[in-house]
């Protein structure tokens, strides 16, 4: 606790502030009220709570909550700068935006928050949108919901859908993109690890990728317009899983590892289907989409079948 | 030993029903194809009933039983009342599906055993049941036939082969009829007091036991020109044939079961085949071979064999060391569809062939390809991922998939409507209220399994009749063809001019010449095709027989 200078007593409201203010400065976390009491014992509590919502009006001050009580804290004199000029209820606004972070929150939710009516919600959003201090954001999940978010800050994943997702249209040609590229370069790999013809263990060994090594593979590519983590990669790899056409190991890993994510790697290799495509859909039937409705003597029959006649003739 | 869960015990399906009565219409003629559908759908008949339901002489029916009885497509047994009432009849609609299995069954013959064998099997399944020497003596004869002038089949070649396919158990010897029935088998007398329906082939003890016959000589060859009547009746008779060879009333049946599980082997091979390389198929084929006769037939995998046993059994152009043997054992252990599995370290490791899991792997892969070739690779993707992930919701589905919103939305609502997925409904509240309610997709192996299966029986069946509908379509063409051939055949045999076959053979125009090529390309497509719909019948049905036998 640093020694406390004793000044002259003084009542002046103007110095009950800039002792306020010397105060937070010393305090960078915030001050309570007791503190400033204990500091200027002799100002009244009307005086001091006089001071303090002058210096909350100018935006000098922050005022928060914590377990014990209230806490003033002082305002970045660079935040303090640009909302001035502004009156109470676009501060408010612009408060509850700030605190929503970089996920940004609803026209709705600001509503609630802050109990103004909708009118006016939407004068001082459009006001603070022209002074270039928010910017709305359209979200991915609701095409037509609009989220605020202050003007600097990057979009959370959630709302932009992440790399996927450029201008709230998913990319699926991207998409698509990347999941061929991945699997030519297992291909590939468990090619060259066939051709090989070593010892089993070391060809099968070496037919695998670790997601690590994909990922490097796609970036030194530079397919991606943005950049792409390695667990972009691997919900890319996930979906060649799915396809069919790729397995996956998880071995240990020591930590430090390249690649290695809490002492885990990931594996990929390619891998062959284990049977033709299946005699049912070499037929026309097996392929059919008014397969329920056909039968002897209906209006759809095999004997007059035009997928059957198509068929035959080939 | 196990047996097959009679199928006949379940109820059949409308499209089982209708394709058992294409076959035998096909095979057998529209009496028996009458009797037979009409006992397909009532269950359990006695003579009398089936003949006043069906409209029928009782002779009709009598010698359509016969024919059913003879190829093992209908049992009987006491009835209802007991020993002493009338006997009553059952369908084995199992073993009239069989019958689109037949061309595989053969080929399966001629591969291993060669153009004897393929005979043999033939012939069998052709007549349902016969004695060794008559099939002994046929075979020969028609074996004969084929060959060059002067050239016959000695009976000891067909006989070894028989012998053989009796020892790799691909034939097996009819039930004992336990009643003192006559030499021709299964002759239907409802006056016999006491008659008990033929127990399981394998329950017979002499089940695989060759006779000893009396048999030599060679085959003889048939002169077209000699009474061409008198031979066809004749080689119809064979079976009727007096001279005694020293095996009467042994008579011999195609033992479908050790063929489909040489089927079910051979799909399992070929699997590994795929997904590993030849020389890991090549040990699961030793594997295999080594544990044929000592595993049971539903088992869910082979019998433990060491290291040291399949390295001494490898067929000896697979020269690989033993380490190398070691390393590929691992490796079919360690892949993700456990075909191999190691149950002890004795003996350099014990190893077994897990068969129900391989079988549920060829199924799940034979959905897979049908979803895929229907609806898309995207859809198949979805489909994939349910099977892995079991339960999913709707935006998990999108984000696991990488599809967009909309689509996989189709595709899902799509593959709802064709119940290939499912939809579980898991409430948070006790009230159902759908904005409370977690609607989670879901893929069952088992019953999407069982309703390919009937699109299969329903896609054959299309198939057989749009080759029936080809063949009337075309019968005036056809008929005159055949008529033409059997004047240029009866023209050649007596020396005509080659000018006259000319004229003959411009009986038949272009255009209907065209027309008989392509009417033959498209029942060449159907049967072809019919083949290979049976091959995803197998794989369905032994998956599904497997679940069963299993529980």
């Amino acid at each position: 606790m640093t020694e406390v200078k004793v000044k002259k007593e003084s009542t002046d409201p103007v110095d009950i502030e800039n002792r306020i203010k010397e105060l937070c400065q010393q305090f960078p976390h915030g001050i309570t009220d007791q503190v400033i009491q204990n500091d200027m014992p002799h100002v009244e509590a009307q005086q001091r709570a006089t001071a303090l919502n002058r210096l909350l009006s100018v935006g000098q001050l922050d005022l928060l909550r914590n377990s014990s009580g209230l806490l003033y804290r002082l305002k970045d004199a660079q935040s303090a700068s640009k909302v001035k000029g502004s009156d109470n209820q676009e501060k408010l606004v612009y408060q509850i935006i700030e605190d929503a972070g970089n996920k940004g929150i609803w026209s709705r939710d600001i509503r609630y928050k802050s109990n103004l009516p909708l009118t006016e919600i939407n004068k001082i959003l459009k006001n603070l949108e022209s002074k270039k201090l928010i910017k709305a954001v359209k979200s991915v999940a609701a095409s037509k919901k609009k989220v605020y978010m202050l003007y600097n800050l990057q979009p959370d994943r959630s709302v932009t859908g992440g790399a996927w997702y450029s201008d709230q249209d998913f990319e699926s040609e991207f998409v698509e993109v990347l999941n061929q590229q991945c699997f030519k370069f297992l291909q590939s790999k468990a090619e060259a690890a066939r051709d090989s013809k070593q010892s089993p263990m070391v060809q099968r060994n070496s037919s695998f990728a670790t997601s690590h090594e994909v990922w490097k593979y796609i970036c030194e590519l530079g397919i991606s317009k943005v950049d792409l983590s390695m667990e972009d990669i691997e919900t890319i790899l996930n979906t060649l899983i799915f396809d069919g056409k790729v397995e996956m190991t998880i071995i240990a890993a020591k930590e430090g590892t390249v690649g290695s994510v809490d002492g885990q790697m990931k594996l990929y290799r390619g891998v062959n289907p284990i049977i033709q495509p299946t005699g049912l859909v070499k037929t026309p039937c097996g392929l059919c989409p008014v397969f329920d409705d056909c039968h002897e003597g209906g209006e759809i029959s095999p004997s007059n079948c035009v997928y059957m006649t198509e068929w035959l003739d080939f | 030993m196990t047996t097959e869960i009679p199928r006949y015990f379940l109820e059949m399906t409308a499209q089982e029903v209708r394709l058992c009565g294409l076959l035998l219409q096909e095979h057998f003629g529209d009496v028996v194809e009458k009797v037979g559908t009409h006992l397909i759908r009532s269950g359990v008949l006695t003579l009398r009933a089936l003949a006043h339901e069906t409209k029928l002489a009782l002779d009709l029916v009598k010698k359509s039983l016969c024919v059913l009885v003879q190829h093992g497509m209908c049992t009987f047994g006491p009835g209802r009342r007991g020993p002493a009432g009338p006997v009553e009849y059952r369908i084995n609609c199992e073993r009239i599906l069989h019958m689109l299995r037949y061309p595989r069954y053969i080929y399966t013959a001629k591969s291993l055993y060669g153009d004897t064998g393929e005979l043999i099997i033939e012939e069998i399944l052709q007549r349902g049941q016969m004695t060794m020497s008559s099939t002994v003596k046929t075979v020969a004869d028609r074996l004969t036939h084929n060959m060059p002038e002067g050239q016959s089949m000695d009976y000891s070649e067909v006989v070894s082969a028989f012998s053989r396919l009796v020892e790799t158990h691909f034939l097996q010897r009819c039930p004992p009829m336990a009643s003192a029935g006559s030499s021709s088998s299964g002759a239907v007398d409802t006056s016999l007091p006491v008659v008990t329906q033929p127990a399981e082939p394998e329950s017979n003890p002499e089940c695989y036991k060759l006779p000893y016959i009396n048999l030599t000589g060679q085959g003889k060859r048939r002169r077209s020109s000699e009474d061409g009547e008198d031979d066809q009746r004749a080689a119809k008779k064979a079976k009727t044939d007096n001279s005694q060879c020293g095996d009467e009333g042994i008579y011999w049946q195609v033992n479908f079961l050790r063929f489909h599980l040489h089927f079910r082997d051979q799909a399992i091979i070929s699997a590994v085949s795929c997904k590993l390389d030849q020389t890991s198929s090549e040990i699961v084929r030793t594997m295999l071979r080594m544990s044929e006769v000592t595993t049971p037939a539903h088992a869910a995998f082979t019998q433990a064999l060491s290291a040291n046993e399949i390295f001494r059994s490898l067929p000896s152009n697979y020269n690989i060391a033993r380490p190398i043997l070691d390393q590929y054992l691992t490796l079919l252990v360690d892949d993700p569809m456990e075909f191999v599995g190691k149950t002890g370290d004795s003996g350099g490791g014990m190893y077994v062939v897990n068969l129900h899991r391989a079988l549920a792997n060829l199924a799940r892969a034979t959905l897979e390809s049908v979803v895929q070739e229907r609806f898309g690779s995207r859809s198949a993707r979805i489909f994939r991922l349910l099977l892995r992930k079991r339960h999913l919701e709707q935006k998990q589905v999108e984000d696991f998939a990488m599809v967009p919103a909309k689509e996989a939305k189709d595709m899902l609502y799509t593959l709802l409507s064709e119940n290939l997925v499912q939809l579980q409904e898991v409430p948070k509240t006790p009230d159902y209220a759908p904005s409370r309610t977690f609607y989670l997709y879901t893929v069952n192996q088992l019953p999407t399994a069982r309703l390919l299966l009937q699109h299969c029986y329903k896609t054959i069946g299309n198939l057989i009749e749009r080759r029936l509908y080809e063949t009337k379509e075309n019968k005036r063409l056809l008929e005159k063809s055949q008529r033409i051939e059997a004047i240029l055949a009866s023209l050649q045999a007596t020396g005509a001019e080659t000018a006259q076959l000319t004229e003959v053979e411009e009986m038949i125009t272009a255009p209907e010449r065209q027309q008989l090529e392509s009417l033959r390309h498209h029942i060449n497509k159907l049967d072809s095709s019919e083949n290979q719909v049976d091959e995803t019948i197998f794989l369905l049905e032994s998956y599904i027989n497997s679940t069963q036998a299993s529980r």
